[in-house]
């Protein structure tokens, strides 16, 4: 080897390891506490990468052993499609510059620097090969191994490779990784934790069955289980090419270098999403270049000029089935997998672009149950399903969750700075094909004032559901004394006071209606284990002196698979997702129920119901419906039937909540007393006030009668 | 037969009076009610007949037109129903222990003792009985006196005893039970000049190490703060019986105001029965505001809580004359208060050398 040959590898084999060390606090091996932390997300981020991509329900096993010496041994398992013999050296001993240049999609795998830095940061730290065991299906045995890293080469190292059958736990595996390895690692609990980072991680993959077992000689000194909550998988992202939107001149450089393309014209097209034939013909008029231009001899100034035509001509935006939100009703499950709670509010937000990327928002809150009341609320920041854990302040998300004003939403918000106090915690999931961070360490978004404003958007929206739910919650509180107020104390004082005087007992039916004096609805929606069914009982009493009429509108999570079970009363269907029955002659002193069953949901993902009335003189309890607002929404919906029957993946969720958001609750108990002048006389009550509704509009009359 | 001259019947009739507007409402169709007089401030007002203040005329209905209220009302009937056993079995039973009973009365128990002692309050300003009547009492006295006056006291035998409370106590004094009426306690003798009520312990016991009450012919008797009712009885019993001045040296702060109008003008919560515990005689000695900067005494800053304190008293019917007012406002203007060991500045015999002979040579003009 010639001289100049022998420094200049020297040179290189000294600028990578030092490279590292420099670079630590970036690829998240700066502290003792974090190494390990970071190891683990490298681990847990590929294994779930993998089993999405093999379709495999994810079960993973973490084990940390405490050594002598800040040292510990790192035991990651899956059961995911394994690692073929040939690729083991590359997924682990090389650094990868990304292996689909042109083509983006959603992945976790775009954080830190992969696994390969684990294998390194064990070699730098204690000198220890990282063990690995693979096996695929299609093998009859798993190999075995030992690698290291020859950074002079850039590639691994492989020792004591054996092939041979695996066992674990008495069983023979089919498929899987396991990775060990020892590293100088300190393990810590709270806040910034493999804990955390677990917790957090199952909170957005409740597909994925998590274990956490962390061992100090023979005593575990921490420990988690996470179990799936859903057999679905995240959908299959597709890949899309580059959108000119978001492209810098070095990256459109190499594409055209290497486009085989032999006209502009084709290479736009073909390279890019969003370009019609007509927006290329437009781009290359702009930018002074010949349709026929090859494009490997496109020189520097004539790229610009490219680029500053991107901007001008009117461009499709990109596809967005790159994305993989959680959906709803999965973050409501993956919070109330790890936060034990009162109410849940989600919010996917409709996939949209900024710069040529398309993002989504989502966010999750919830509140109440064990949650700490004092002290500002729990924040969980994700992108592309992974969480981030540090860097909270400076954190685009943080800054968006911060500029609500909390207040209004019933939280305590001093100030309306900071982030806001008691019993909530809020997550926030930005699932993106470019996520930017501040840093290289990726854990804290930069500033972005589309991504701001739709994390914003989605806040406002769980605010206004945490609002409501407030609102009801003291309501029924309200109502519930006054249940108690006229059912025991008042019947106790009737009976102590004639016992005492030796006198007959009144009759309280006058008494209970002057104390009430208007009509009361209680809701309950429960979950009846046996039968795998939602139970959602209204109750109605008459507590005024004149006879009522209603019809009573109840929301139901109606969907694709979700169905009412039993409905003894009949009614119909008013619009999808709420349903209506007609409450003929409620007597004073009467009280009548309603009650249904919904199959088809979970436990949990149904606890909550909103109800409605139509008809004369308000309900305490439910709020009288907003026609016009329920016009609107036959009309969105009918729009949404037309779409989805032209494009079939196309479905509105969350309208119904919008509208029916805005209809206001009777605000306090004493509403009743005020509105005494237009309630319904006995003799009124034949043919009025529900025979003289809508029913009409509608074609399911049978039950009507 | 009690304070009051009531019998057993009348209490128990009276008491009966409250369920009996409940069911009348009820029967009436209407919610069940519960009339008092309104126990604040703003309803108190100067008796010229008794000279002490009384609640005025306004009133405040309970109804059971909320959980709360309801609440009340249900007590009410478990209070009566309970005193009522308590009268027939010749019981008696403290306040606490009627708190911690009520746990058995379901939706009627208390919240927290405050609650049953303002029911019991209630009741009483309702049937003009007193607790003594209801057969509860309170759980201590608290008070204690040196000094050479002689009381005769009724045991739990029946037995008369005599006692001096200079020559057959020890130093804590004579303890003064909670019912100080003419059934259990009689004033028999006296040969003192004076009584003087003192606010706090250390100073009490200052006075009697030093002598004084033998030193001035006077009887000490000590409030232990806020005075409990039997003390502020047997004060009222020893100036009208034995016709003797009564001094009452307090700490220099707003609550020290308040403690010598509840014992002088009848305090709020207890107005009802003013004329009983209330010696409109007595004088406030000290320690008063000109005192501090008289006597040059180390003094604390007013809190935000005490003056608070003092602007309310500016609007309380029992300070309006303008001495008090203008003491009051000077004290605003000091901006400070001071204890009445303060005094202690000047050595420990300061206050009987100096302090009090000056004090009462401007009072009772010796």
């Amino acid at each position: 080897m010639a001289d100049a040959e022998k420094i200049a590898s020297k040179q290189k084999q000294i600028s990578i390891s030092e490279f590292f060390e420099k670079n630590k606090h970036f690829l998240g091996f700066d502290t003792l506490q974090r190494a390990v932390i970071t190891a683990v997300k490298e681990a847990v981020d590929n294994s779930l990468d993998a089993c999405e991509e093999a379709r495999i329900l994810p079960e993973l096993k973490v084990e940390i052993n405490k050594l002598k010496g800040d040292k510990l041994e790192l035991i990651c398992r899956d059961n995911g499609p394994g690692i073929p013999r040939d690729s083991v050296e590359n997924v682990f001993g090389k650094f990868l510059l990304g292996s689909r240049f042109h083509a983006i999609r959603q992945t976790r795998g775009q954080q830190g620097i992969g696994i390969t830095g684990v294998v390194m940061y064990s070699q730098l730290t204690t000198g220890s090969k990282t063990h690995v065991i693979s096996k695929i299906k299609s093998d009859s045995s798993a190999v075995h191994v030992d690698l290291g890293l020859d950074t002079r080469k850039n590639k691994a190292t492989k020792s004591n490779e054996i092939r041979d059958v695996w066992f674990e736990d008495g069983e023979e595996v089919v498929n899987g990784l396991k990775i060990k390895t020892v590293m100088k690692a300190k393990y810590q609990r709270g806040r910034q934790s493999v804990h955390q980072y677990l917790r957090m991680t199952s909170i957005v993959n409740p597909h994925a069955t998590i274990q956490l077992i962390v061992r100090d000689g023979d005593d575990v000194i921490d420990q988690g289980h996470w179990i799936r909550t859903t057999e679905k998988l995240p959908r299959v992202v597709e890949e899309i090419k580059p959108h000119p939107h978001g492209i810098h001149l070095g990256q459109l450089q190499r594409m055209l270098k290497e486009a085989p393309e032999r006209r502009l014209t084709s290479f736009l097209r073909h390279n890019f999403s969003g370009v019609s034939m007509r927006a290329a013909k437009e781009i290359l008029r702009r930018s002074e270049l010949e349709e026929g231009r090859t494009p490997v001899r496109i020189k520097a100034d004539e790229a610009q000029a490219l680029l500053d035509s991107f901007q001008e001509v009117k461009l499709l935006a990109p596809p967005t089935d790159c994305l993989s939100p959680i959906e709803e009703i999965l973050i409501k499950k993956g919070l109330s997998k790890a936060i034990d709670s009162r109410f849940a509010s989600t919010v996917t937000r409709k996939p949209t672009v900024s710069q040529g990327n398309p993002f989504q928002i989502e966010v999750g809150l919830v509140f109440g149950g064990d949650l700490a009341a004092d002290g500002p609320i729990e924040v969980l920041r994700f992108a592309n399903r992974v969480p981030l854990m540090y860097q909270q302040g400076g954190c685009l998300m943080t800054k968006a969750l911060e500029s609500v004003n909390w207040k209004q939403y019933g939280l305590d918000h001093p100030g309306g700075k900071g982030l806001p106090k008691g019993p909530a915690a809020v997550l926030i999931h930005l699932a993106s094909t470019n996520v930017q961070f501040t840093s290289e360490a990726k854990e804290a978004v930069s500033d972005n004032e589309e991504v701001f404003e739709e994390i914003r958007r989605a806040m406002l929206e769980v605010g206004r559901g945490l609002k409501n739910h407030l609102k009801k919650s003291k309501q029924k509180k309200k109502a519930q004394e006054k249940f108690d107020l006229i059912n025991i104390i008042l019947p106790e004082i009737s009976r102590k006071s004639s016992e005492m005087l030796g006198r007959e007992e009144p009759d309280l039916s006058p008494v209970i209606t002057r104390i009430m004096n208007a009509v009361f609805l209680e809701d309950d929606v429960s979950w009846d284990n046996d039968a795998k069914q939602n139970i959602c009982s209204v109750s109605i009493y008459n507590y005024t002196a004149r006879a009522r009429a209603y019809t009573i509108l109840a929301k139901w999570p109606e969907g694709e698979g979700v169905s009412m079970a039993e409905n003894p009363r009949g009614g119909r269907k008013e619009t999808n997702g709420l349903w209506a029955w007609r409450l003929d002659t409620l007597n004073p002193g009467e009280s009548a129920e309603i009650r249904f069953t919904v199959e088809g949901l979970t436990k949990g993902d149904w606890n909550e119901t909103d109800i409605f009335f139509r008809g004369n003189g308000d309900i305490i309890g439910a709020n009288k419906i907003d026609e016009k607002l329920l016009d609107e929404m036959r009309k969105v919906e009918a729009l949404a039937v037309a779409e989805a029957e032209a494009n079939p993946k196309y479905e509105d969720i969350g309208s119904l909540e919008r509208v029916l958001d805005r209809a206001e609750p009777v605000e306090g108990l004493n509403a009743g007393k005020e509105e005494s002048d237009s309630e319904t006389t006995p003799a009124e009550t034949e043919g009025t006030p529900a025979e003289t509704e809508n029913w009409g509009s509608l074609a399911m009359e049978d039950d009507v009668e | 037969m009690s304070a009051n001259g009531y019998t057993k019947e009348q209490v128990i009739e009276a008491l009966h009076d409250i369920a009996g507007e409940m069911h009348n409402k009820m029967l009436k169709g209407d919610p069940p009610t519960m009339t008092l007089p309104v126990r604040t401030k703003q309803n108190i007002s100067f008796d010229p007949k008794l000279g002490v203040y009384k609640y005025g005329k306004k009133k405040s209905t309970r109804d059971a037109t909320s959980l709360g209220s309801a609440r009340q009302l249900l007590r009410a009937l478990h209070v009566t129903e309970f005193i009522e056993e308590m009268i027939e079995a010749g019981k008696s039973s403290t306040l606490r222990e009627m708190y911690y009973i009520s746990e058995g009365w379901g939706h009627g128990k208390f919240g927290s003792q405050n609650e049953s002692n303002n029911l019991a309050e209630d009741l009483e300003i309702i049937t003009k009985c007193m607790r003594e009547d209801f057969k509860l009492r309170p759980e201590e006295d608290g008070a204690r006196i040196i000094g050479n006056i002689t009381f005769e006291e009724r045991n739990r035998r029946g037995q008369w005893m005599r006692i001096n409370c200079r020559d057959d106590v020890g130093d804590s004094g004579y303890g003064v039970p909670y019912n100080v009426e003419l059934e259990k306690l009689r004033l028999v003798d006296h040969d003192v000049d004076f009584i003087m009520a003192i606010e706090t312990g250390g100073m009490f016991d200052r006075l009697v190490e030093n002598g004084f009450d033998e030193s001035s012919r006077c009887a000490l008797v000590h409030l232990k703060g806020q005075p409990a009712r039997s003390t502020r009885r047997i004060i009222k019993r020893m100036n009208e019986e034995w016709n003797l001045p009564v001094l009452v040296f307090l700490d220099g702060d707003p609550w020290s105001y308040r403690i010598y109008a509840s014992i002088a003008y009848g305090a709020i919560k207890t107005a009802h029965i003013s004329e009983y515990l209330a010696t409109p005689s007595a004088v406030y000695l000290g320690i008063r505001a000109g005192d501090i900067e008289s006597y040059d005494l180390p003094a604390d800053d007013l809190s935000s809580k005490d003056i608070q304190a003092l602007n309310a008293e500016l609007s309380d019917p029992r300070f309006a004359d303008a001495e008090w007012q203008e003491e009051i406002k000077l004290m605003l203007e000091l901006g400070k208060k001071a204890e009445q060991q303060s005094l202690a500045k000047y050595g420990l015999d300061f206050v009987t050398d100096t302090y009090l002979p000056e004090k009462l040579a401007e009072i009772l003009g010796r």
